[in-house]
């Protein structure tokens, strides 16, 4: 036990999954070798369904054990169990007394999906957000298994908002599994699905924080850019979405996005997002907002965007080979500010690395049939979100167990802290600011 | 697309007719031919279809297009026996409208008659929306919203999204609608006044999709409130959710009849 807290104090926790009776710990370790595999460590933790709890010292783990509970694991020492997912489990939400409490949703008011949120407020200050998820549960990871590759892709593209990033990561978490990798050609053209997909989901990000602020210039912009962008991924890959283009052992199809255009749409970018970064509305009502410190979000297991505002500078990127000379966007401040400079950079990157992989692509087949056999892996890939995990073992074919963390479930987290000490009225621009995938979190 | 040139252009909406069109490079709607259906071919795209759209059953054989994900593989591997559809005028108000079928002995289409109209109170000049997403993945969603986009913009037609279903005309639901949800989107309806409409978007929305059969889920939004169109896409275009708008207010026809366009 002591190797693995020393572990989750040099390190990050990556996923908590079951493993037949027993549940099994991934964690990242810093350093490492470009490249190299060697970046994760396992412990096998427990027995007959008990497991020492290690939420109480390392909070990022907290929803994993929570989860594990609803499935019929027994964290022991858990210091508060409660449901994540399950509705039909008793939940009581934490109370103040002297506190005034502001229950929001499921249905909201916008075009979203559906969340509970319980504010305690002081006045017009949050004291504390209490989120209570699960509306969006519909038992995916428990149709997968027993189904072949073909079959359960399908629900993988549905275990988040970012279709392409799970596909992806499932492709190879099979190959991995077989000791296999798919041609080179299809390897390329999933980055730049990708970072397609990546651009397009941040720009619905800065979009979106531009309408909350009322901006409608830079949100009407942005959205029309957006649409454009959409069409070219539409044009690579055949769905709107990037859906039904990856396959286990390649890619399904190959089309023809317009490369000028994309280059356009990034000069056009390029102009634009700097000037609307600067306007002094959107500094007024952005900077200082909803912070996120950078100790927060190393103890708390923040991924992606949100803990590269934070100061956290950690990409999966860098380690994939293909990726030339990559380097993380990484902000200081953590604010809404922050997260929003680091989409717009970013966006600008992504479109960069999708021209890239689209100009250089190898020569080779679109797809190979990898060999029978069996085995298992975790595979790790970067979304725009953060990064998406997928542990699966195969054997003749079929799924014999498989398990997926969308990077949301790690990072609903950050917007408890990041709204505590705003204006209640600023929640919405918090959220938009994550912008967190609810379906993600309650796979 | 520049400023400039949007000044000089006036606008970037699109004109309807090109909204309602699938673009060119993407696969549209899957349709059988029915002299192509060879046993070969039924037996092949029985176990090609990933979304289990194809089925057999006493010489007849169907297509369910709200299983359909649109990955296009039937009629690129079996052309002689599907075709395509390169339009989104798919929206229906009858759920059966949605399964093609073909007589084997006969060699035709089955022919179920007119579809209904919906309701004529809903025959409203304006029409104020409330979306609510019951286990969606957020994708059909994420169309949705971008019906106002600028080159959509469903607000010249008279439709705009409400804050509060007590002021909402219409009631837009995706995704299967999972069990801890159903509770909030019956409320959700209830709090509508009348005359309302509701229009389930999206495969999963019309009878659970991929998700048909998880104990999680209750596979369509009319198990829970009663459905006034049905619009199928993995998720549906915005030209097709637009389609069911137009439909549901009276100013577009159905053009899906037992699952083909007529």
């Amino acid at each position: 036990m002591e190797k693995v807290r020393e572990a989750l104090r040099e390190g990050r926790p990556v996923a908590l999954f079951p493993y037949g009776d027993r549940v099994l710990l991934w964690v990242e370790r810093p350093g490492g070798q470009k490249g190299a595999l060697g970046l994760t460590e396992t412990f096998l933790l427990g027995e007959r369904r008990r497991f020492p709890s290690l939420a109480a010292e390392f909070p990022a783990l907290d929803w994993f054990e929570r989860a594990l509970w609803e499935r019929g694991f027994e964290p022991v020492g858990h210091p508060g169990l409660k449901p994540l997912r399950r509705h039909d489990l008793p939940y009581t939400f934490r109370e103040f007394p002297l506190l005034h409490e502001v229950p929001v949703g499921p249905v909201h008011a916008g075009i979203i999906e559906p969340g509970h949120f319980r504010f305690s407020v002081l006045g017009e200050r949050i004291v504390n957000l209490e989120i209570r998820l699960g509306y969006q549960h519909r038992g995916l990871l428990s149709l997968i298994p027993g189904k072949g590759a073909e079959a359960a892709l399908l629900l993988v593209e549905r275990a988040g908002s970012e279709p392409v990033a799970h596909a992806m990561a499932f492709a190879e978490v099979w190959e991995r599994a077989l000791g296999w990798e798919a041609p080179s050609r299809a390897q390329y053209l999933r980055r730049a699905a990708l970072e397609l997909e990546r651009a397009f989901g941040h720009m619905g990000h800065l979009a979106g924080l531009f309408t909350d602020i009322g901006y409608a210039y830079g949100a009407t912009q942005l959205g029309r850019i957006r649409a454009l962008l959409q069409g070219e991924l539409d044009r690579l890959t055949g769905h709107r979405y990037g859906r039904n283009f990856l396959r286990v052992g390649g890619v399904w199809r190959e089309g023809q996005p317009d490369l000028e255009a994309i280059a356009a749409y990034r000069e056009e970018l390029a102009r634009l997002l700097p000037r609307l970064l600067k306007n002094p509305q959107v500094l007024d009502r952005m900077r200082y907002v909803g912070g996120v410190r950078r100790a927060e979000a190393l103890a708390l297991g923040f991924v992606g965007p949100t803990a590269r505002a934070s100061g956290v500078g950690r990409d999966l990127r860098q380690d994939d080979p293909l990726y030339p000379d990559f380097t993380p966007v990484v902000r200081q401040g953590g604010d809404v500010l922050s997260r929003a400079q680091v989409y717009a950079e970013e966006t600008l990157k992504a479109l960069d690395y999708a021209l890239f992989f689209l100009r250089h692509l190898p020569a080779g087949p679109l797809a190979l049939d990898p060999p029978p056999g069996e085995g298992e892996a975790l595979v790790r890939v970067e979304a725009g979100r953060g990064e998406v995990v997928w542990f699966v073992r195969v054997q003749a074919g079929k799924v014999v167990m498989a398990e997926g963390v969308d990077p949301s479930f790690k990072n609903w987290r950050a917007l408890e802290l990041a709204v505590r000490g705003e204006g209640l009225p600023d929640f919405p621009l918090c959220n938009k600011s994550f912008d967190l995938s609810y379906a993600g979190s309650d796979l | 697309m520049s400023l400039m040139h949007t000044l000089k252009v006036g606008r970037l909406a699109r004109k309807l007719e090109e909204i309602l069109k699938v673009p060119q490079h993407a696969f549209g709607y899957p349709l059988l031919k029915p002299a192509g259906l060879t046993p070969r071919a039924r037996e092949g795209l029985i176990h090609l279809c990933p979304g289990e759209a194809f089925a057999e059953a006493e010489g007849i054989f169907s297509l369910d297009l709200a299983r359909c994900v649109g990955c296009g593989r039937c009629a690129l591997v079996y052309p002689e026996a599907v075709g395509e559809m390169r339009s989104l005028e798919v929206a229906v108000t009858r759920k059966e409208d949605l399964v093609q079928r073909v007589d084997l002995k006969r060699g035709g289409f089955l022919d179920p008659g007119p579809p209904p109209f919906p309701r004529t109170a809903l025959r409203l000049p304006t029409l104020a929306l409330r979306e609510v997403s019951a286990g969606d993945t957020g994708l059909a969603d994420s169309e949705v919203a971008l019906l106002g986009n600028p080159f959509n913009d469903m607000g010249r037609f008279g439709f705009q999204v409400g804050a509060s279903p007590r002021h909402a005309d219409a009631l837009l639901v995706t995704g299967p609608v999972s069990r801890n949800m159903a509770e909030a989107l019956r409320r959700t309806y209830e709090a509508m006044p009348e005359p309302k409409g509701v229009v389930a978007v999206g495969n999963e929305a019309i009878s659970g999709g991929v998700f048909a059969g998880s104990p999680q889920v209750l596979s369509g939004v009319d198990r829970v409130v009663p459905v006034d169109v049905y619009v199928p896409g993995d998720p549906p275009r915005p030209g097709a959710i637009l389609h069911g708008l137009m439909l549901l207010v009276g100013r577009m026809t159905q053009r899906l009849v037992e699952g083909v366009l007529r």
